[in-house]
C-alpha cells in the first residue's frame, strides 16, 4: 500500500507540475497589461493635516470604514486603512490634533490613535459597551491632554499619548435623558449635553481632572428635541439651538445657571425659506479653547448669514444670498469664512416641468470672508465650473495658508453628491479629481470600441434615415471616402511614430482617438455604480473616457446592464440600457445611453407606469440592429422596447418560443412564464420552496455569450461522453432558515427554466452560505462554509448526455426524455473566498480557470481541471489517458496563481470576465474597493508571439540566408557558364 | 612508338593540329586522325593518355539485343520474383512494426509512413510493372499476385495506423466537427429586481 501510494504522490506531483499552465507575470511585465485603481469611498470626515505648514496630507474617513491619507498635490494615496465591513468597522468620529488622528470605531466599540505622517497606530483600547454619542478633544491652558467620549450612559476621558482611560462616570438619569452631545472649552471642564425630548436639557458638567461632577443643571426647552441637529456652542460656552417652529434662537449660557433666552429671527432682520429647517455652523479652531463668536445660520437652500456674539447681543454680520455652502477655516490665528456660491444660471431647456430645477447652474465660486468683520478678503476669487454630468457640491473642506505677505491663501477640496471629490486651487485650476463613486461599482459591461474614432463620428450622421436611392449612394459613396481618409491618417500616423523613440510616443488615450486595436484587447468599460454614477473606462490605461450621474437615484435601487447594440452595427451607435428600479416604489427608469460617448441617447425609453419584476434580452433584433428587450411589469404584461411594428411582427411570429421566468425570493416562488402573441403571458409552471425552511439566495444561468467548442469529453478509451448543454439551465443556491450549525444546510436545485423540471438537487447538510456559484457549461461549482468540518469546501457538479447524443442539431428543453447523468465531487479549500466567476474566451476552445478573489485581496485563478468530478481515486491507464488528476481532497493555492501579484485588491465583490479577440486570452476586471484590470491566459497563449520574441534574430537570419541564396546561386551560374565553356 | 600526347607534338602526317606550343591556350577542336595501334581496353584506362579510336567506335557496351533467345523459364522466374516481391516484404514490415511499438513519435511515423507509402507507390505504378510481366506467359496470375501483395502491404500499415491510433474511428475523432445545437427557446429572467 505505501509503494501504491508513493506513486500516486508522486503521479501527482507530476500533474501539478504539467498543469503549472499560469506562469506568474516576469517582473517587466509588471503593469504591461494590468492597472489598479485604489478608492476609499464617500467621504464622511476629512481634516488637512495643519500641523505642519508645508503639509500635503488630507485625512479622510468614510463610510466605507476606510481610512486614509491623500495627497494633495496629486490626489494618490499616501496610505490607507482598510477595516471591517458593516457596523463593525464603521468610524464614528475622528479628531485631529497635531500629528495624532483619533478614531472612534465600531459604534464606540473600540478608539483608535494614528499617527498621521506614516500611518501608523499608536495605540488601539478597546471601550466599554454602549452605543456611542459623541466625542471631543478636551484642553487645558493651551494644553489638549484628553479625548473624551460619550456614551449612552457613560462618558469617559482617555489620555491622547497612550489611551489609557483617565476616568469614567456614569451619566446621571440616563434613561430619561438622551446625551447627545460633548463639549470643552479648554477650562478644564467637560460639558455632556442631554436632551428629555420636548421637555428640558439637562447639562453634567465634569471636571477633567478627576471626574467629578462640578454642576448639573436642567433647563426648560419644550421645544427641543434633537441637540444634535439644532444645536452649537459658540463664544464662551453659549448654547445656541435654532427652533425651526418659532423661527428663533435660544441661547443659554452653560457657565450661568439661567433661563434660555429667545431671539426671534424676524427680530434680526432675517427670514427664514418656508419649510426650512434652519441650521447653525460654528467653529472651534482650537479645542484648549473657546469657540469662536462667529457662526452662520442657514436660512434656506441657498442663503446663509454670518452672525456674531457680541455682548450677549448677536449682531448680522453678512447675508450671503445665494450660497451654496460655507465652511469655516482657520490659518495661523485667522479665522475666515469660506462661502461657495453659483456663479451664472442658465434656464434648463429640457427640465422646464420642475419648477425647482428651474435653473442650471454652470459654474461656482469661492471666496474668503473674514470671520470677525464679514468682510471679502481681495484676490480670494476661485471659480469651479460644474460640469453638467457631474453632482452638486455637497461640501467644502478648505485648507488655508498665510502667504508671506500674511494674507491668507487657501485650497479647496469639494466633496460632491456623486461621491467625488476635486480639489481646487485659485484662481479655479482643477488639480486633480477622485471618482470615490468607483469605490461602489454595482454591475459592468465591456464593450467593443468602434474600428476608428471618425467611423464612430460617422455614427451621428447616418442615425437618421435616409431615403432615397441616390441620397444613400452619396452617403454611402461618403462615408467610404472619409474612411479612406482616416486609414491613410492612421498609416501616416503609424510611419511617422515608428521613426521616434518608443518612449516619446505618448499613448495618451481621449475619446478622439479612441479605436479598436487589432486583437480588441482594448475596451470600454461601462461601470455602474450605486450612487447612481455612470463611467466609461477605457480598460488599457484605466482612464475615465467619460463619466455620467444620473440624478435622483434611490440609494436602494437595483440596477441591471444590458448591451442592446454592439459597435458592429457601424452606421447606427452602440446603445446601452440600464434599468433602475425603486426598491421601495418598485418603479423603474430606463436609462438608454452610447456606451463609447456615455451620451443620452436620442431613442426615447418607454414610461414605464408600472412596477417592473424583470427584463429579458431577446436575440431578436429590430431593423437598426437593436436587440429587443422585454420588461415585465408586475401584471404579467410585456413591453418591448424598442416596439416597432417590425418588431411587434418579429414577437407574435416567436411568441410561443419566448419564456421567461421570475423568482420571489421573499415568497420563495419560482415560476415560468411563456409568452403570448398578444404579449400577456401564461403561467406554464411553478416551484414553491417553503420559506419557512429554506430561501433561495441565488440563481445563475448561463452567460449569454458564452461559446461552448467541444460537446464532449474524450475518454481514455477514446469514446465520447457527451456534455449536457442545456442552455435554459438554471442553478438555484437555497440555503436554511435554522442557522444552528447541527441543522443548518444549503440546497443546489438544478432546474429547467422553461419546463420547470428539476434535473437534479443536491443538499449539502451542516453547510452554511454565503454561497458562491458559477454555472457554465456543464457544470457548477460552487463554494460554502462547512459547519460539520470547520472549513470551506468547493463542490462540483457536471451534467452528462452519456456516450449517445440525442438531438446533435437542435436544442429543445421541451423535447428531452433522458435524464443527464451526474457527478459530484468536492474538495477541501484552504481560504474563504469573496467572490468566484470563470474565465471567458471567444470560442471556447481554451480551457477554463475559476478566477476566485479572496479576502486577502489575490485573485486566484484555479484551473478547472482540478474541479473535476472525473478524478479518480485510483489511477489507471484510462485515466491517465484521458489527463486527469488523481483526487486529492486538498486543493492548494500555489502562489503563482495569483494573477494580481502583489496588487492587493480590497474587498473584492464582483469579477468581471469578457472574450478579446485572441482565443488565449480573457479580460478580467475585479472590482470592489479597489478596481484592477488584467488579461489571463487559461492555456498559455499559444496563438501569440512572446514577448521576448527576437524579431531581430529571425529577421536577419532570414534576411541573411535570402542574400545567401542570391549570391550562391549567382556563382553558381557563373561556374556552370565556365564549365560549359571549358 | 610514341604516342602522341595531347601536350606532345604532332603525331604522323594527316593529323589535323591548331595547337599551340604552350599548354595554356587550347585549341577549340582538334581532330585527330592518327592510324597508331589500337590499345587494349585496360591499357586505355589506366594511361592518362589519348587514346585514338577510330570514328564510330562508342566506349559503351552496346546492348545486347538477342536476349529472345535465352530460356524461357528464366522470364518466368524472373516475373515470378516481380510478382512476390511485395509478399516477400510483408514478415519484414510485420517485424519492423512490431518493433517500433505503438507510441506516437517521430520514427515509428516515419516508419508507418514509408509503409504506406511504398505499396501506394506500386499501385500508382502497376501500368509499369505490367509492362515488365508482359513476357510471362502467367501475365495476368502474377499482375493479381503483386496487386494482393501490395493490398496486404497496405492493409498492414493501415492496421498498424489502427493499433497506433491515427485512424478517425473512434467518435472522439469527429467531435471537434461537431456543430452546437440551435436552441429551440428563448429564456430570459431571474430574481425579482
Amino acid at each position: 500500500a505505501t509503494t501504491a501510494m508513493a506513486k500516486l504522490i508522486l503521479l501527482c506531483l507530476k500533474f501539478v507540475t504539467l498543469c503549472g499552465s499560469i506562469g506568474a507575470v516576469f517582473e517587466d511585465q509588471v503593469g504591461k497589461f494590468d492597472w489598479r485603481q485604489q478608492y476609499v469611498g464617500k467621504v464622511r470626515f476629512s481634516h488637512f493635516d495643519t500641523h505642519v505648514q508645508s503639509s500635503k496630507k488630507v485625512l479622510v474617513a468614510t463610510e466605507n470604514n476606510v481610512f486614509a491619507a491623500l495627497n494633495t498635490r496629486t490626489g494618490d494615496l499616501f496610505w490607507r486603512h482598510v477595516d471591517k465591513t458593516g457596523p463593525e468597522g464603521s468610524i464614528d468620529a475622528l479628531l485631529q490634533h497635531g500629528q495624532d488622528a483619533v478614531l472612534v470605531v465600531g459604534n464606540g466599540r473600540l478608539l483608535r490613535s494614528w499617527d498621521i505622517n506614516v500611518g501608523g497606530l499608536n495605540w488601539e483600547i478597546v471601550l466599554d459597551s454602549g452605543s456611542f454619542q459623541a466625542a471631543c478633544l478636551s484642553g487645558q491652558q493651551d494644553n489638549v491632554k484628553h479625548v473624551a467620549v460619550l456614551k449612552k450612559t457613560v462618558i469617559s476621558l482617555h489620555y491622547l499619548s497612550n489611551g489609557h482611560q483617565k476616568w469614567i462616570e456614569n451619566l446621571p438619569e440616563s434613561e430619561t435623558v438622551d446625551y447627545q452631545a460633548v463639549y470643552s472649552g479648554g477650562n478644564g471642564e467637560v460639558y455632556a449635553l442631554g436632551v428629555v425630548p420636548h421637555s428640558h436639557i439637562a447639562i453634567v458638567v465634569y471636571s477633567a481632572d478627576d471626574g467629578e461632577i462640578i454642576k448639573q443643571v436642567s433647563v426648560e426647552a419644550p421645544w427641543l428635541s434633537n441637540i444634535q441637529g439644532s444645536c452649537a456652542v459658540i463664544s464662551q460656552g453659549m448654547l445656541t439651538c435654532v427652533d425651526p417652529a418659532a423661527v428663533s434662537l435660544y441661547m443659554l449660557d452653560l457657565h450661568a445657571e439661567s433661563q434660555m433666552t429667545q431671539v426671534p429671527l424676524q427680530s434680526l432682520g432675517l427670514e427664514v425659506v418656508p419649510g426650512f429647517r434652519p441650521v447653525l455652523v460654528s467653529t472651534q479652531p482650537n479645542p484648549a479653547q473657546q469657540p469662536l463668536s462667529e457662526f452662520f445660520v442657514q436660512l434656506g437652500p441657498e442663503n446663509y448669514v454670518l452672525l456674531q456674539l457680541n455682548n450677549g447681543q448677536i449682531v448680522t454680520l453678512r447675508d450671503f444670498k445665494p450660497a451654496m455652502l460655507v465652511s469655516f477655516v482657520t490659518a495661523g490665528e485667522k479665522t475666515v469664512a469660506a462661502v461657495m456660491s453659483p456663479k451664472n444660471k442658465t434656464v434648463n431647456q429640457s427640465d422646464t416641468s420642475n419648477e425647482n430645477d428651474h435653473f442650471l447652474t454652470t459654474a461656482c465660486s469661492i471666496n474668503l470672508f473674514s470671520a470677525e468683520t464679514g468682510r471679502r478678503l481681495l484676490d480670494t476669487t476661485m471659480i469651479y465650473s460644474l460640469d453638467p454630468n457631474v453632482g452638486k457640491p455637497e461640501k467644502l473642506y478648505v485648507q488655508a495658508f498665510l502667504k508671506k505677505d500674511d494674507a491668507v491663501g487657501y485650497r479647496v477640496m469639494v466633496h460632491s453628491e456623486d461621491h467625488a471629490l476635486s480639489f481646487l486651487q485659485q484662481p479655479g485650476r482643477v488639480m486633480w479629481t477622485r471618482e470615490e463613486a468607483l469605490s461602489d461599482v454595482v454591475t459592468m459591461e465591456m464593450v467593443d470600441l468602434p474600428l476608428t474614432g471618425t467611423q464612430a463620428e460617422l455614427e451621428g450622421e447616418f442615425g437618421k434615415k435616409a431615403d432615397g436611392l441616390m441620397s444613400m449612394v452619396l452617403k454611402r459613396l461618403s462615408s467610404q471616402l472619409i474612411l479612406l481618409q482616416a486609414w491613410i491618417a492612421h498609416l501616416w500616423k503609424l510611419f511617422y511614430d515608428a521613426r521616434k523613440p518608443r518612449s516619446q510616443v505618448k499613448n495618451d488615450v481621449t475619446i478622439e482617438n479612441l479605436s479598436r486595436d487589432e486583437f480588441n484587447l482594448q475596451k470600454m468599460m461601462v461601470m455602474v455604480t450605486a450612487s447612481g454614477k455612470l463611467f466609461g473606462i477605457d480598460s488599457k490605461t484605466g482612464s475615465i473616457l467619460w463619466k455620467h450621474y444620473l440624478e435622483d437615484v434611490p440609494s436602494n435601487a437595483a440596477f441591471k446592464l444590458m448591451v442592446q447594440r454592439t459597435t458592429a452595427h457601424f452606421p447606427h451607435p452602440p446603445q446601452c440600457s440600464l434599468i433602475i428600479k425603486d426598491k421601495d416604489t418598485g418603479l423603474a427608469t430606463l436609462h438608454v445611453f452610447n456606451p463609447i460617448f456615455g451620451k443620452k441617447s436620442h431613442v426615447t425609453p418607454p414610461a414605464l407606469p408600472q412596477p417592473i419584476l424583470q427584463s429579458l434580452m431577446l436575440p431578436l433584433m429590430d431593423q437598426d440592429y437593436a436587440k429587443v428587450l422585454l420588461l415585465v411589469d408586475d401584471q404579467y404584461k410585456v413591453s418591448a422596447f424598442p416596439s416597432t411594428k417590425n418588431v411587434l411582427q418579429q414577437l407574435q411570429e416567436m411568441a410561443s418560443s419566448i419564456f421567461f421566468f421570475l423568482i420571489d425570493s421573499s415568497q420563495g416562488r419560482l415560476s415560468g412564464y411563456r409568452l403570448r402573441t398578444d404579449l400577456s403571458t401564461e403561467l406554464i409552471w411553478e416551484v414553491v420552496i417553503p420559506t419557512e425552511v429554506q430561501k433561495i439566495v441565488s440563481v445563475k444561468g448561463k452567460r449569454p455569450n458564452e461559446h461552448v467548442h467541444s460537446q464532449g469529453r474524450v475518454m481514455g478509451d477514446r469514446s465520447v461522453l457527451y456534455k449536457y448543454l442545456n442552455p435554459n439551465l438554471l442553478a438555484l443556491v437555497t440555503e436554511s432558515t435554522d442557522q444552528h450549525q447541527e441543522r443548518s444546510f444549503i440546497g443546489i436545485i438544478l432546474i429547467d427554466g422553461v419546463t420547470g423540471r428539476i434535473i437534479h438537487e443536491a443538499v449539502q447538510r451542516k453547510a452554511k452560505g454565503p454561497v458562491h456559484v458559477v454555472h457554465s457549461e456543464n457544470w457548477v461549482v460552487y463554494e460554502y462554509w462547512s459547519t460539520k468540518s470547520r472549513r470551506n469546501e468547493f463542490s462540483v457538479i457536471e451534467l452528462y448526455e452519456g456516450m449517445e447524443l440525442y438531438n446533435s442539431t437542435v436544442f429543445s428543453s421541451l423535447d428531452r426524455p433522458h435524464a443527464p447523468q451526474v457527478l459530484q465531487q468536492s474538495y477541501i479549500f484552504p481560504s474563504a473566498i469573496s467572490t468566484m466567476e470563470a474565465t471567458l474566451t471567444e470560442k471556447g476552445i481554451t480551457s477554463r480557470h475559476l478566477l476566485i478573489g479572496l479576502p486577502s485581496g489575490g485573485i486566484l485563478s484555479l484551473p478547472k481541471m482540478f474541479l473535476d468530478p472525473r478524478r479518480p481515486e485510483m489511477v489507471s491507464e484510462q485515466s491517465r489517458e484521458e489527463n486527469l488528476i488523481p483526487y486529492a481532497p486538498e486543493l492548494l493555492i500555489r502562489t503563482e496563481w495569483f494573477i494580481n501579484y502583489n496588487q492587493t485588491v480590497s474587498r473584492v465583490r464582483g469579477i468581471y470576465t469578457a472574450p478579446s479577440g485572441l482565443e488565449s486570452t480573457c479580460l478580467v476586471v475585479a472590482y470592489g474597493l479597489d478596481i484592477y484590470q488584467t488579461r489571463v491566459y487559461p492555456s498559455k497563449q499559444f496563438d501569440v508571439l512572446k514577448d521576448d520574441y527576437d524579431y531581430m534574430l529571425i529577421s536577419s537570419v532570414l534576411f541573411a540566408l535570402f542574400f545567401a541564396t542570391m549570391i550562391s546561386k549567382r556563382l553558381a551560374e557563373v561556374k556552370l557558364l565556365n564549365r560549359a565553356w571549358r | 612508338m610514341a604516342s602522341p600526347g595531347r601536350q606532345g607534338g604532332g603525331g604522323g602526317g594527316g593529323a589535323l593540329s591548331t595547337r599551340g606550343g604552350s599548354g595554356a591556350r587550347r585549341m577549340k577542336w582538334a581532330l585527330e586522325l592518327s592510324l597508331g595501334n589500337t590499345r587494349s581496353r585496360g591499357d586505355r584506362q589506366g594511361g592518362q593518355g589519348d587514346v585514338v579510336y577510330p570514328i564510330g567506335y562508342s566506349e559503351k557496351p552496346v546492348p545486347d539485343t538477342s536476349i529472345q533467345e535465352t530460356d524461357k523459364n528464366l522470364v518466368e522466374k524472373r516475373c515470378w520474383d516481380v510478382a512476390l516481391g511485395p509478399l516477400k516484404q510483408i514478415p519484414m514490415n510485420l517485424f519492423i512494426m512490431y518493433m517500433s511499438g505503438n507510441t506516437i513519435s517521430i520514427f515509428p511515423i516515419m516508419m508507418v509512413c514509408m509503409m504506406a507509402w511504398r505499396p501506394i507507390q506500386a499501385l500508382m505504378s502497376m501500368s509499369a510493372t505490367f509492362k515488365l510481366l508482359e513476357s510471362s506467359s502467367q501475365q495476368w496470375l502474377q499482375g493479381l499476385v503483386y496487386l494482393v501483395g501490395n493490398l496486404l502491404g497496405s492493409a498492414l500499415a493501415i492496421y498498424k495506423c489502427q493499433s497506433m491510433g491515427l485512424l478517425p474511428t473512434h467518435s472522439s475523432d469527429w467531435l471537434a466537427f461537431i456543430e452546437p445545437p440551435q436552441r429551440m427557446e428563448i429564456l430570459g429572467g431571474g430574481m425579482v429586481l
